[in-house]
């Protein structure tokens, strides 16, 4: 269905709008271009447009499609008038809905700016005089363009130039440690409560080159702890907050940036293009595939994860004989039992106590200066302030089992495996047509206070579905929760049983609510 | 009967309601200590999910308790 049109007769507003209605709006936003009397000082009559058809219409959808993905608003479309206008007519018409009203504002006014810009479409102003002359839409300003640079009311006379003194003044650093700093690759994997403190320390150090890695938007429950970023800048891509915000503080730093999250396909590839690996996430399945990523690749990996009051650090050196993740919990534990920030709670500065010893602990590994308990698990205690350092065995973990890189092979083998469990749809209908069951897996909680948007699925809780698999007969089954992560564990349970016909939602519910 | 000190983190320290206490128990080895404070706790976490570490080392779950022991049970947690 096309999203822009080009409309030779007044165009139908209402229609418009009713076709930008979902329910998973909760507002919309239209803005439309008036022919106004005047224009440059001459007086105006009337006006005519000209447009290149198919190349109008081309781009105008490639224009609404890029504002739908840039800010991850739930529909939007325009038209504009072609033909003779008279004072007050409507020239172009255009409109968002989203869930917040601030995407669907901003998704406006990108069209809008846009359009004046890209559109060839040309106008011809009749003045009162008789005259008409053919006139250049030139210099637009496009609001976009100027996003996350709000604060600046000066341009810069001369380039900035970083000022690592107060760190190259520590005896173990100097200028040679800088050198070392300035020709460094990182990599973080997600750019939340963790991530913040990671990327804006090592980007304030000079680290050469920053890779982000995170898929997720921002959402207004993130901001007591992800300290990079505003109001304003929620239902953005937060690996692209993340570089901009990186190139705010230090313009010396090259960002890469990931807005997908890796998987087992690509994983290894990425860490074999950087120094060193730092796993930021909120996501066990993320944790596993990093650790086994940098065993295989060699790339030395910084863990850390928190709980409500406490959190957990480990750094895995990738090297024979060190340990890794799988050492200490061979399996991955199921996504209910690890708790996460949403249902769990966390307390804002507990990341970020945790993020910033990940922090330091890469520049100490980037610097070769000692790590003295690199070795060990370290639960890091909020509530009584302590620390515990534990040693761990290397010899009764994976070696047991074939080494560390035997056993990663072995994971990412299954993953690739398993990776068409995962399934994407825009809307559940669109399952349920495609022959899809729907099972909702969350708990009964969830379910009251965040209902299906369709009727009829089935419900067992993640905890029940291995006990339950011998419902899962005939037919092929959509697992469900709010993100993705418990019905992808519960579906490659169910396979793990011989349930073969049984897949997960990607991303959940609320990917359905961002792309819907 | 064995006194030993214990300390709880994350899920555990939530559902044991306190970081640390100390308990006396008939419990032979590490595995049947956590059997009965799963009972007596009400903990969701099977001993196979969990890492123990006793006096600041990790041990199997079948070490003998000894009077005075400090016992940690950990659990793998996600958030970040």
């Amino acid at each position: 269905m096309s999203r822009f049109e080009l409309a030779s007769t007044i165009v139908d507003t209402t229609g418009q709008r009713d076709r930008l209605r979902h329910p998973a709006s909760g507002g919309y936003c239209a803005f439309e271009g008036w022919v106004r009397n005047s224009n440059e000082g001459r007086e105006v009559d009337g006006l005519s447009y000209e447009a290149y058809a198919e190349l109008a219409v081309a781009e105008g959808e490639r224009i609404v499609a890029e504002a739908i993905e840039r800010y991850g608003v739930t529909d939007a479309r325009c038209v504009h008038r072609t033909g003779d206008l008279k004072i007050g007519d409507m020239a172009v018409w255009v409109g968002a809905s989203a869930p917040h009203r601030d995407e669907a504002f901003r998704a406006c006014r990108y069209i809008i700016d846009e359009i004046k810009h890209r559109l060839p479409i040309w106008k011809k102003e009749h003045y009162v005089t008789g005259e008409s002359d053919w006139v250049a839409c030139t210099h637009v300003y496009r609001e976009h363009e100027h996003e996350g640079h709000q604060h600046h009311h000066h341009a810069p006379a001369v380039p900035f130039v970083p000022d690592y003194s107060r760190q190259t003044r520590l005896r173990e650093v100097g200028e040679a440690g800088q050198a070392k700093l300035a020709s460094s690759r990182v990599l973080v994997i997600g750019a939340g409560g963790l991530g913040c403190p990671v990327i804006s320390y090592l980007a304030g150090a000079g680290i050469g080159t920053l890779g982000i890695v995170d898929g997720d938007r921002l959402d207004a429950s993130n901001l007591h702890r992800q300290i990079m970023y505003d109001t304003q800048d929620i239902g953005e891509f937060k690996a692209e907050l993340a570089s901009r915000r990186v190139a705010a503080l230090n313009p010396a730093v090259q960002v890469q940036v990931w807005t997908q999250p890796l998987d087992a396909g690509n994983a290894v590839d990425v860490f074999r293009q950087f120094d060193l690996v730092i796993e930021c996430t909120d996501d066990m399945r993320s944790r596993y595939l990093s650790s086994d990523a940098a065993v295989i690749s060699g790339t030395p990996l910084i863990l850390a994860s928190i709980y409500q009051y406490e959190g957990q650090l480990q750094f895995v050196a990738a090297k024979p004989g060190s340990p890794c993740l799988r050492c200490l919990w061979p399996q991955e534990p199921a996504p209910e039992s690890v708790g996460s920030c949403v249902l769990s709670g966390v307390l804002g500065p507990v990341p970020g106590v945790l993020g910033a010893m990940q922090a330091t602990e890469a520049l100490k590994y980037l610097l070769g200066l000692p790590q003295p308990n690199a070795g060990a698990l370290s639960l890091v205690n909020l509530i009584d302030l302590s620390i515990q350092h534990l040693p761990i065995d290397a010899a009764g973990g994976c070696a047991m089992h074939g080494g560390c890189v035997e056993v990663a092979r072995r994971a990412l083998a299954r993953s690739m495996d398993e990776q068409e469990i995962d399934l994407a749809f825009d809307r559940l209908d669109d399952a349920i047509a495609a022959g899809y069951r729907l099972v909702d897996v969350r708990e009964a909680d969830e379910l009251v206070s965040d209902p299906m948007p369709v009727a009829g699925a089935m419900h067992v809780p993640s905890a029940q579905v291995g006990a339950r698999a011998g419902e899962f007969v005939d037919g092929r089954y959509l697992l469900v929760c709010a993100s993705g992560r418990r019905s992808g564990h519960a579906a490659r349970l169910l396979r793990d049983e011989g349930v073969q016909n049984v897949y997960s939602l990607a991303g959940g519910l609320h990917a359905l609510r961002v792309t819907g | 009967m064995t006194v030993v000190n214990l300390q709880y983190y994350a899920q555990l320290r939530e559902q044991a309601g306190t970081s640390a206490e100390q308990v006396d128990t008939m419990a032979g080895s590490l595995r049947e200590l956590y059997e009965e404070l799963r009972i007596a706790r009400g903990f969701s976490l099977a001993a196979d999910a969990l890492k123990v570490a006793v006096n600041a080392q990790f041990s199997g779950w079948e070490r003998p308790l000894r009077d005075g022991d400090t016992i940690v049970f950990i659990p793998p947690v996600a958030g970040g």
